[in-house]
């Protein structure tokens, strides 16, 4: 009989405690999964948000705290220079606005107002019913707007439909007067929070929902560098136009937020993910070790049939391989669902962009999760093994009938 | 309240400073930052390129409250007198900045009803279109609810696994005793005593497993709280264990271990006398 096949036996013998260990090896390796999903879900969410938008430069002004750049200024200016550069396939801007929604039945609703030059939606938005900025179609009097989803549910607005909007202005005792806007889109806004009240319209519909006036400013920039010249050189080229600009490319946009953002959830998932290691280390060994003291004599006598000290500790190996493996697959998918619990919870946090997930799957996750459980097996079955291998085999036997 | 972002044009230049220049307190993050010291006068400037630039002294350095939306940001502050401010950042082309704040706190007199910050914030909201009032109380306390909800989860997951652990050990346990229990059971001990031994054998695990994890959670509040605060260079606690959370751990670990203790002698007990004595 091989140590496998023995190791299996022993585990169905003792039935109740193989699935008891094996349980608490699943969940808390479930445990341990997601913390390591945890580890990197956040950096991966982000850099993926930021690749899908389409752009690999982004553009802000120098002034104010990282959070809130004061606006770009002479902001036409800079769109042309930047479109000359050879490094520079394409730019857009996009410029922000608190503003109200005007309900006729109700108070006004707080919207952010995105005004595009692009009428694609510089990546900022997905598309999930009617169509873009760009439509021909409807009243052109009447400046085009794709709205965020739980706003048109809310307002009971859909693709055709026109609603009012008045534009705060920060800082000043003025009031703006309301502009009708014609539903053109509904769509996700995945950089915005969820159930945030988003409006994005055209530049020239920005510039009408501020009475027309308009200061040649933009919040951010968007630049496409050439695939021959990569971002990096773009991003030289762009920084020597002027020195009131902070320009990073995607890359260092990730970087910057692996550096500053959320390190509190990165670090509570280290802590968790060694004691949850630990907790199934203690757990496996602790079984191990009790269930071979209560099995000196069986071992004594295997010893005593002859059976060598190898066959014995690659018995007892597999016996801990069983129980942290088994419990180890039950884990995947116990932690996939928990996982989902866990990301729900924390994605309610205000302010976090509807895009982003704190736990993402990832091969390596997948490996290091292997990895720890494959450690904690062979540490765990250290001690037993080293008592079975040590035994006293008459002294045993004969405490074993004395008893 | 008015918040603003100054440029420190100039770092201490104490020699020829004015001698009326107004008092400022630096956060101690800037102190260090900028190289200042208490005395020191230094240029500060609303605008990025230094225009209307005014001289403050530096009067006293202060400890930034530990705001835990701001644990990863470093407080490079200052505190000016609202009037040095506004003359500094007011827009002489625009009367009416010099009069213009960012926010006002509003304390209300004290009162049972709950909801009476959201009621006021409403009613001001409405009757003028240009402020937007909210209640300090809700907007705090959404993170932290969310980060709160987020550890009672995983110590959920964490009892669950310990459940099973703890389950395990019972179970050999009392597989180990099974003869012992036999013999009990043969000269006349009833089920419900040895059940009763069992429990209260889980009971007495777990609260002492509960009661031993409280001391290292005490013992290690310290440890992590140096972490963090040497990590965010902050005054934040991070870490508490407060006697309302070392008594709700081991009230969790008294259903545990009866449940663990229940199933372990229902287990054994499950079996017939002859069954248990026999080998």
């Amino acid at each position: 009989m091989t140590a496998f096949a023995l190791a299996w036996r022993t585990a169905r013998r003792y039935r109740a405690r193989a699935v008891l260990a094996v349980v608490g090896v699943a969940v808390i390796g479930a445990l341990n999964f997601d913390m390591l999903m945890l580890s990197h879900g956040l950096l991966i969410s982000f850099a993926d948000l930021v690749n899908s938008t389409g752009y690999d430069i982004r553009i802000a002004g120098t002034a104010g705290l990282p959070l809130a750049r004061q606006p770009i200024d002479n902001a036409a200016a800079l769109m042309t220079q930047i479109r000359a550069l050879p490094e520079v396939a394409s730019v857009a801007m996009l410029r922000t606005a608190t503003a109200a929604a005007i309900r006729p039945d109700g108070p006004p609703e707080g919207v952010e107002l995105m005004g595009s030059s692009d009428a694609a939606g510089l990546g900022l938005w997905r598309s999930l019913t009617g169509s873009n900025l760009d439509i021909a179609e409807g009243d052109p009097s009447l400046a085009p707007a794709v709205i965020a989803r739980p706003m048109a549910d809310r307002l009971k607005l859909a693709p055709g439909s026109t609603f009012s909007i008045r534009v705060r202005l920060s800082g000043s005792l003025s009031a703006m007067p309301a502009i009708p806007l014609r539903v053109v889109g509904i769509a996700d806004f995945p950089f915005e929070s969820q159930g945030a009240f988003v409006v994005a319209t055209t530049m020239d519909g920005f510039r009408r929902a501020n009475g027309g006036v308009l200061s040649d400013q933009a919040e951010l920039m968007f630049a496409q560098s050439r695939p021959a010249s990569g971002p990096d050189a773009a991003v030289a080229a762009i920084g020597k136009l002027r020195s009131d600009l902070r320009v990073f490319s995607n890359e260092q946009v990730i970087a910057n937020f692996g550096k500053n953002a959320f390190t509190y959830f990165r670090q509570i998932s280290v802590v968790l993910s060694t004691t949850t290691a630990g907790f199934s280390f203690l757990l496996v060994a602790t079984l191990l070790t009790v269930s071979v003291n209560q099995r000196l004599g069986e071992v004594a006598a295997l010893r005593a049939l002859g059976i060598a000290r190898r066959k014995i500790a690659a018995t007892l190996l597999w016996e801990a391989a069983l129980l942290v493996g088994i419990g180890g697959l039950c884990a995947l998918p116990l932690g996939e669902v928990l996982a989902l619990v866990l990301d729900r919870i924390l994605r309610r946090m205000p302010g976090l962009p509807a895009g982003l997930h704190f736990f993402v799957f990832e091969p390596q996750s997948l490996l290091l999760h292997a990895s720890v459980l494959i450690a904690t097996a062979v540490v765990a079955a250290i001690y037993p093994v080293w008592l079975a291998v040590k035994l006293p085999i008459a002294q045993t036997l004969r405490q074993e009938v004395v008893s | 309240m008015f918040l603003v972002v100054l440029t420190l044009i100039a770092g201490p230049a104490l020699a020829v400073a004015a001698p009326a220049a107004p008092d400022i307190l630096v956060s101690r993050q800037l102190l260090a930052k900028a190289h200042l010291a208490i005395g020191d006068v230094v240029t500060l400037a609303g605008d990025p390129s230094g225009a209307r630039a005014r001289q403050f002294r530096v009067a006293g350095v202060y400890e930034p409250t530990p705001d835990p939306m701001k644990f990863n940001v470093e407080r490079i502050e200052a505190r000016l007198h609202l009037d040095d401010l506004l003359g500094l950042t007011a827009d002489p082309a625009d009367p009416a900045s010099a009069d213009t704040v960012s926010t006002i706190n509003v304390a209300l007199s004290d009162s049972p009803d709950p909801s009476r910050e959201t009621s006021f914030s409403r009613s001001l909201s409405a009757r003028s279109p240009f402020i937007f009032a909210t209640p300090t109380r809700d907007s705090e306390n959404t993170t932290f609810l969310v980060v709160d909800r987020f550890h009672t989860a995983i110590a959920a997951v964490t009892v669950i696994g310990s459940t099973a652990f703890l389950l395990a050990l019972m179970v050999i346990r009392a597989e180990e005793r099974k003869e012992t229990v036999g013999v009990l059971r043969l000269i006349g001990i009833s089920r419900k005593t040895i059940m009763t031994e069992v429990v209260v054998e889980g009971l007495l695990v777990a609260v002492a497993g509960a009661a031993f994890g409280v001391l290292i959670a005490a013992g290690a509040q310290h440890t992590v709280n140096r972490f963090f605060q040497a990590r965010y260079d902050t005054a934040l606690i991070f870490m508490r264990v407060s006697p309302a959370i070392a008594m709700r751990s081991i009230a969790v670990a008294v259903p545990v271990g009866v449940v663990a203790g229940a199933v372990a002698s229902w287990m054994l007990l499950r079996r017939g006398t002859s069954a248990l004595v026999r080998r």
